[in-house]
């Protein structure tokens, strides 16, 4: 498994380069544990149903729906893990949460677990997307999602290619449907 | 090969910046016996640290001091602190660039004589014409490598899957569509290998492939023992004495220890950010509003080129990314032809991201994700299309100012840049649009994404050549109006930006401008 661990100085760059605040790599070592359950990676920082939720709008956030839960988990484990030693952290997702279900109790009557239609829960999150709880869930999905090495090969992304002899042996040229 | 030279020599050459202007000049002066100091701001890399990995390259080589951007585009909402992409580190912005080296176009150095004025823009004729720009276009082209040209008789990359792609679609619409002229070995010139299509050129060539300062100049400069480059080099401030001349430049070490290094000619090389930024910190009693500002153009005019990204959605897999980064360039609407509502011309160049800078890029900011978003990054090995590279209108407004209270870890008050559309660029930025997507859907495209421009890599103007003093900054040589003993070699004395990507062309003007000042020096004008 490739080690994605950044050091500070990257984080802070892509930071900058996103134009928000507080985006990290998912450290992604956990996938090969086996022993994730899809909402319990959160639980010791948000609870079973905050940890619940903020699984539910990861997926919302970028919906592969072929991707597993747990590619989705292993972005959010790290953030859980350091929401633990960070109370700012931890503040920041359990209101994000709590928000999340007032704004959908407000038009719902539901909380946001329990909408089934994608649209409603589309709805809540696009009223949210300008928050530092949001634009933190998504900073790190979008690293953990497609700057993930292992599934590069799922978006069909080749990657690094320079070890390999490039692709000048390998099909550069190639296209059958011209 | 450890050149030092001591900081009261004051028969130096002083350069800043080590990219394509002043990574040239270095080489070129010492080749003709000129002795020099290369001050870097940033760090030496080695072939071993460039990895193909977008983030990362992101991370470790890319100018990140704090910098704001202004003014009502959609770039300063997105990326608010970081205006440009460009390199922090001995061969600068020759690091990160695609290698795409194409001439400009005659009318090109003629724009005000060609179109008269156009509202709201600040429109010049270049001081200087390509028929005497051609010698040395020829010479850079050489001294780089760049494929598909007379001047090195390398043939072209071949054409990838993207490249044919685009070309079958040019074909259907009757648009011009060529190989790209590009500044990357396909046969092993220079002690260079040859390209083997790693598919990641932007960020820095693992192999050494592509031309760049850090590897090529910069080292044979060196290696006549008449140049010292001194990385991690801040410079602070050029001083002047009573006469006007510059005597040296101020510069902070990586320690943060400050140094003056004395010279006899100050060259600013430092791009089109950081040139107009130093000239404006160096105001004195006698130059109140900055060194070489007598016009009030210093910072002024600020160009990006004209940009967008259009990327196509197709049935069946291109794999762009199995390419050079630009394999090819539809040259159709490069002209000036008003008659398409807009003036000045736009090339589409073809030219891929991977997946994890295409996630960013899709639909920056805030807004970017749903399922929208997600069902075409599911599509990205499907995906064809292009940067879209224009002329942009030279706009007094768009500029290069200081932060009236913050100061960067230099002390130094922090650059704003404001940049906005004028209205050509607008209508320029749409029929790139439209055309693009006729193009792509004439071959098969299912959707079409349209992206904003994102932090520029071609950064120009800031620093302009015009034939009077009142006009411009810098004379056709890059030497200040003002004084005699100031150059500005880098992207920032471009009088207008042209359609073409700039790196050939501030190439050219270096290797130009060291016969100039050889030549002066040798009179004792300098």
């Amino acid at each position: 498994m490739k080690n994605t661990t950044e050091k500070p100085a990257t984080d802070l760059s892509r930071r900058r380069f996103l134009g928000r605040s507080g985006i990290a790599v998912a450290g992604l070592g956990i996938l090969s544990t086996g022993l994730l359950t899809p909402t319990a990676w959160a639980a010791s920082a948000v609870g079973e149903h905050g940890s619940a939720t903020l699984l539910r709008m990861a997926r919302d956030i970028y919906p592969h729906d072929t991707l597993e839960d747990k590619y989705y988990a292993a972005v959010l484990t790290p953030l859980a893990h350091k929401a633990n030693a960070d109370t700012a952290l931890k503040k920041l997702l359990a209101e994000g949460v709590k928000e999340l279900d007032q704004r959908s109790q407000q038009l719902f009557a539901r909380n946001f677990l329990e909408l089934e239609n994608e649209p409603d829960r589309v709805f809540v999150l696009r009223a949210m997307e300008d928050s530092s709880f949001f634009q933190r869930i998504k900073g790190d999905l979008m690293m953990g999602i497609y700057n993930n090495p292992e599934l590069w090969p799922r978006f069909g992304y080749g990657g690094s290619a320079w070890e390999k002899g490039g692709y000048i042996n390998r099909g550069y040229d190639k296209i059958d449907w011209l | 090969m450890t050149t030092q030279f001591d900081l009261n020599d004051d028969s130096l050459v002083v350069i800043v910046g080590s990219g394509a202007g002043g990574g040239t000049l270095a080489n070129e002066l010492a080749q003709k016996g000129i002795r020099s100091v290369v001050l870097e701001a940033g760090k030496r890399f080695k072939l071993d640290d460039i990895e193909n990995d977008e983030w990362k390259m992101f991370g470790k080589i890319s100018w990140l001091d704090k910098r704001y951007v202004e003014g009502p585009a959609r770039l300063a909402k997105d990326f608010p602190n970081l205006p440009a992409w460009i390199v922090k580190g001995v061969g600068g912005a020759t690091v990160h660039w695609a290698g795409v080296a194409m001439r400009f176009q005659e009318h090109e150095f003629r724009m005000r004589t060609e179109n008269g004025t156009i509202p709201g823009a600040n429109v010049l004729d270049w001081p200087i014409t390509l028929k005497e720009l051609e010698p040395y276009y020829y010479k850079a082209e050489q001294k780089m490598g760049v494929c598909g040209t007379e001047a090195t008789g390398m043939p072209f990359h071949g054409k990838s899957s993207h490249y044919k792609v685009v070309e079958e679609g040019a074909r259907r619409i009757g648009a011009k569509c060529e190989q790209a002229t590009l500044a990357i070995n396909t046969e092993i010139r220079d002690g260079r290998p040859a390209c083997q299509v790693n598919g990641f050129c932007m960020q820095g060539c693992r192999i050494g492939a592509k031309w760049s300062t850090m590897y090529t100049e910069i080292p044979k400069a060196e290696a006549t023992g008449l140049v010292e480059v001194r990385p991690q080099s801040m410079a602070l401030r050029i001083e002047h004495d009573k006469s006007g001349k510059v005597t040296g430049v101020l510069y902070a070490d990586k320690d943060g220890n400050h140094h003056f290094q004395k010279a006899r000619l100050v060259s600013v090389a430092a791009n089109s950010i950081e040139s107009p930024r130093l000239l404006l910190n160096s105001a004195s009693a006698m130059f109140p509003d900055g060194l070489a500002n007598g016009s009030g153009q210093v910072g002024q005019n600020y160009m990006t080129h004209t940009t967008a990204g259009v990327y196509a959605e197709f049935e069946k897999p291109v794999h762009m990314y199995k390419s050079t980064v630009v394999p090819g360039v539809v040259h159709e609407w490069k002209d000036n032809d008003p008659s398409r509502g807009h003036y000045a011309g736009y090339e589409l160049e073809i030219l891929h991201l991977g997946l994890p800078f295409m996630s960013a890029f899709l639909n920056p900011g805030k807004s970017g994700w749903g399922r929208e978003l997600a069902d075409s990054l599911a599509n990205y090995d499907k995906m064809a299309g292009f940067w879209v590279c224009g002329e942009d209108m030279p706009v007094e407004s768009n500029n290069i100012t200081l932060h009236p209270t913050e100061k960067d870890q230099y002390g130094l008050p922090v650059p704003v840049v404001y940049k906005t559309d004028h209205i050509n660029d607008t209508r320029m930025r749409n029929h790139a649009y439209d055309k693009s997507t006729e193009l792509l859907e004439a071959v098969g495209a299912k959707k079409v994404n349209y992206l904003p421009p994102y932090p520029a890599s071609h950064n120009m103007g800031t620093n302009r050549m015009s034939k009077y003093a009142r006009d411009g900054v810098v004379n056709g040589w890059g030497q200040s109006h003002e004084i005699k003993n100031l150059f500005v070699s880098d992207g920032s004395q471009f009088t207008t930006s042209g359609t073409e990507n700039p790196t050939l062309t501030i190439v050219a003007l270096a290797i130009r401008q060291a016969d100039y000042i050889a030549e002066q020096m040798k009179q004792g004008a300098i």
